[in-house]
């Protein structure tokens, strides 16, 4: 009695301990101790995720497949994280499910999708151990000097340049980790077709006063707010900004001469520079934005844009899409190029969205089908034609909404060249000038609220100031830097 | 005929068995959950945050490297980083004028006035609700419409309903942290409140009625009776709101994200963490916040021994 009384208490505690460290063994290394203590694991890892009781056996079948070599003749499953919850059947209108049929018929087998709407921040958490599905969108803070601790290589950047858009995405030591899912144009302004008509711009503006001109034309002619700012998203709406930097400079290596020849990022006349001061020149004009920025609304301004309340907005070419469906009139959302000339020529930057990789904590069965899953996304799918991106296979069509870059050049910035790749964003993140960043002290939003508080250019100008010396000095300080200028 | 048998002698499990085992084991059992949580998500992660705010690492902790002292020099060195205490003397002047609030309020509400349970719980209503939530309100209380994607916020409707034209609150980078701090109070007042009235309350009834027979007035009252009698509580609900002050995070970073002018220092923690990866430099400052906050409590302390 006495004895049955202690283990049941000792039983208790371990069941309890065995619970609190399910985090920190995979469900795989627990099969091969305990099979009993491994199912309840399983069990709790997966409905702590929070899918419903169906879907739990299945993981729990996913996760403990690695450790069982033996299941060759069963059905695979290949767990798919992805960031299009708008694309799912849980969430969203179920369009990636009903398009991965034709896949799952063809490999007996069956994807299941997992989607993240904090994408980046949930999934960076989740590599830190080896439970990231099985093929996912690799996100960006995985250094690319870290690529082969997480991923499987897909191949050589050599064989797979000439069949793709964006290779080099994801690339180290020219082995490819991640295939780019769809593209887009990086350095372009969203506008209402019947705003700017309704002003009386007849052609596109093809420079930084053209584009001025004609937003106060918007202004003195049209209801509709000239430019919308987005302020009080600034986090990622100012960083849209830093995407026309590249189009304006129309040199695929622009980013790679300031590196490899010591520059400052902000020079007069250089792309930096002149971005930043188109961002500041609007901003600065009370009359051409919304009234109160810091109270500005995301969702509410998609719908503005698209019934002519608001004339126009820089953002990728994403929120064409996002637009266009917001209301009644997804005819007058139009895409625009950068208003920037070189030697009087428009140039236009695309890029790539998240590339996909596949998880090499895998079975070597479960890392072929992943591997044949993001061919099939890339080749067959049609996902990215369905929303209007550019896709990764290098000959597709374009997307109709590019018609007014027909005299545009198309270009894709240069990889780093050998011995300086990923520098330019450790100087960026150790420096924390933050081209891409949206924290609350970043250049972009001293800027505009410098601009906001009607502040003379002289104050960006301390603010590019400011930003040079850190850029340089930690430029100087960085150890692969100096020894590629000394080697 | 049969020799009564010998007492056994008590042995472990006896002693389990028995009364002073039962209560040791029942303690450990129930303790051992708590102390696990406790270890697993407390402890571990602090003694982990020490240990990486003397490295040099990203979010995933690849490769990590040994940097001694270097994260600290750099937030005591570089002017970004402490600076964005200034803010915090906002919240810290508000505070006081919180305090002043919470003390009226709970005097009035100790003394003989209808209803007086019903103003507690509305009172402290605010303290029981989230953050995030408390936090929503007041983004949608200050906000400006432009008549296009949103309208008026609460109180702007208020001003335009007597006349008055609207105001950006959260624009104007000198009101605008005056508007969170007054947020702040809002949510924090209750607790205050709540706190003083226990301290007033457990004042013996005696002492009043020997007041009222020496005909003393309601100001009287207050500053010869209760506020000597209350002084620990003020003295503890002052030492939080410097804690409070250096450590806000929620209601700036939800209603404004930080911007004109309204960052402070966790939220400038987050940032150098999670924006621009450098977890190592950010436990450092993590670490900082901690060591002045243990700082003040020991002050505290010191504090409470002299009263006693």
């Amino acid at each position: 009695m006495k004895l049955q009384k202690i283990l049941s208490a000792a039983l208790t505690s371990a069941i309890v301990l065995s619970i609190a460290g399910c985090g920190g063994n995979t469900a795989g290394t627990q099969a091969a101790t305990d099979g009993a203590v491994q199912n309840a694991v399983a069990g709790e890892g997966s409905s702590s995720s929070g899918n419903d009781a169906a879907a739990d056996t299945t993981t729990a079948a996913a996760t403990a497949a690695p450790a069982d070599n033996t299941s060759s003749g069963e059905k695979l499953t290949l767990t798919v994280l992805t960031h299009r919850t708008d694309r799912l059947a849980n969430g969203g209108d179920g369009s990636l499910e009903e398009m991965t049929k034709a896949f799952e018929e063809a490999n007996n087998c069956t994807v299941k999708y997992q989607g993240f709407t904090d994408y980046a921040g949930d999934v960076s958490t989740m590599m830190s151990t080896s439970e990231y599905g099985d093929v996912l969108m690799i996100p960006d803070t995985v250094k690319l000097s870290d690529l082969s601790n997480y991923f499987e290589p897909l191949g050589s950047y050599d064989d797979l340049k000439e069949k793709y858009n964006w290779a080099d995405q994801k690339m180290y030591d020219g082995v490819v980790y991640g295939i780019s899912h769809l593209g887009s144009v990086s350095g372009g302004i969203c506008y209402n077709k019947k705003v700017w008509a309704d002003a009386g711009v007849t052609t596109l503006p093809k420079t930084i006063d053209e584009f001025m001109a004609d937003l106060r034309l918007i202004r003195d002619n049209t209801d509709a707010i000239p430019y919308y700012t987005n302020f009080a998203a600034a986090d990622w709406t100012l960083s849209q900004w830093s995407s026309l930097v590249m189009s304006a400079s129309g040199k695929s290596s622009y980013n790679n001469d300031i590196l490899i020849n010591g520059e400052d990022l902000f020079v007069p006349g250089g792309a930096y520079y002149e971005v930043f001061k188109l961002m500041y020149s609007v901003f600065e004009d009370s009359t051409l934005i919304e009234e109160d920025p810091m109270t500005s609304d995301w969702e509410g301004c998609k719908a503005a844009i698209n019934n002519g309340k608001i004339g126009t907005m820089v953002m990728g070419s994403w929120a064409v899409g996002q637009f266009a469906e917001a209301g009644d009139h997804p005819e007058n959302i139009g895409y625009m190029p950068a208003p920037f000339s070189v030697n009087g020529k428009q140039y236009a930057q695309s890029a790539s969205d998240y590339a996909m990789g596949v998880n090499k904590n895998r079975s070597s069965e479960i890392k072929e089908l992943g591997k044949k899953y993001i061919t099939w996304f890339v080749e067959e799918s049609g996902f990215a034609k369905k929303e209007g991106a550019i896709p990764t296979l290098k000959g597709s069509a374009m997307p109709d909404y590019l018609e007014a870059f027909a005299d545009c050049e198309f270009f894709t910035e240069d990889t780093a060249p050998d011995g300086l790749v990923g520098v330019w964003n450790e100087i960026d993140n150790d420096s924390q000038v933050g081209i891409w960043a949206g924290d609350a002290a970043n250049f972009k939003i001293q800027i505009a609220e410098a601009a906001l508080a009607g502040n003379d250019f002289s104050a960006v100008e301390k603010i590019y100031a400011d930003c040079n010396s850190k850029w340089a000095a930690t430029r100087d300080a960085n150890a692969v830097y100096t020894a590629y200028k000394a080697g | 005929m049969a020799a009564p048998k010998a007492q056994p002698k008590r042995d472990f499990f006896d002693w389990l068995h028995g009364y002073t085992g039962q209560k040791y084991t029942t303690t450990l059992l129930f303790l051992l959950i708590p102390i696990i949580l406790m270890i697993l998500f407390t402890i571990i992660p602090a003694a982990n945050m020490f240990i990486f705010s003397f490295q040099e690492r990203d979010q995933f902790g690849v490769n990590p490297e040994w940097v001694g002292i270097d994260n600290y020099k750099t937030i005591f060195t570089d002017t970004s980083y402490l600076s964005t205490f200034r803010n915090s003397l906002y919240y810290l002047a508000g505070s006081f004028a919180q305090q002043a609030i919470a003390l009226f309020i709970a005097v009035l509400l100790c003394s003989k006035i209808k209803l007086a349970n019903v103003f507690k719980g509305v009172i402290f209503f605010p303290y029981m609700m989230n953050g995030v939530a408390v936090s929503l309100i007041f983004r949608r209380f200050f906000q400006k419409g432009d008549g296009i994607t949103n309208t008026e916020g609460t109180l702007n409707s208020i001003i335009q309903m007597f006349g008055g034209d609207p105001v950006k609150w959260l624009s104007n980078p000198d009101i605008v942290n005056w508007c969170l701090v007054f947020a702040s109070i809002w949510r924090y007042i209750g607790f205050d409140i709540i706190m003083y009235i226990g301290a007033i309350q457990s004042i013996s009834p005696d002492i009043y009625e020997a007041a009222d027979l020496d005909g003393a007035n309601a100001w009287q009252r207050f500053w010869y009776i209760i506020f000597p009698s209350i002084r620990p509580i003020v003295a503890l609900q002052l030492i939080l709101a410097i804690k409070g002050a250096v450590s806000v995070f929620e209601i700036p970073y939800i209603i404004t994200g930080g911007k004109v002018g309204t960052s402070t220092f966790v939220i400038k923690t987050i940032d150098t963490a999670f924006t621009y990866q450098h977890v190592g430099l950010a436990s450092a400052m993590a670490v900082v916040l901690l060591a002045i906050i243990l700082i003040v409590t020991g002050i505290q302390k010191a504090f409470f021994k002299e009263d006693k």
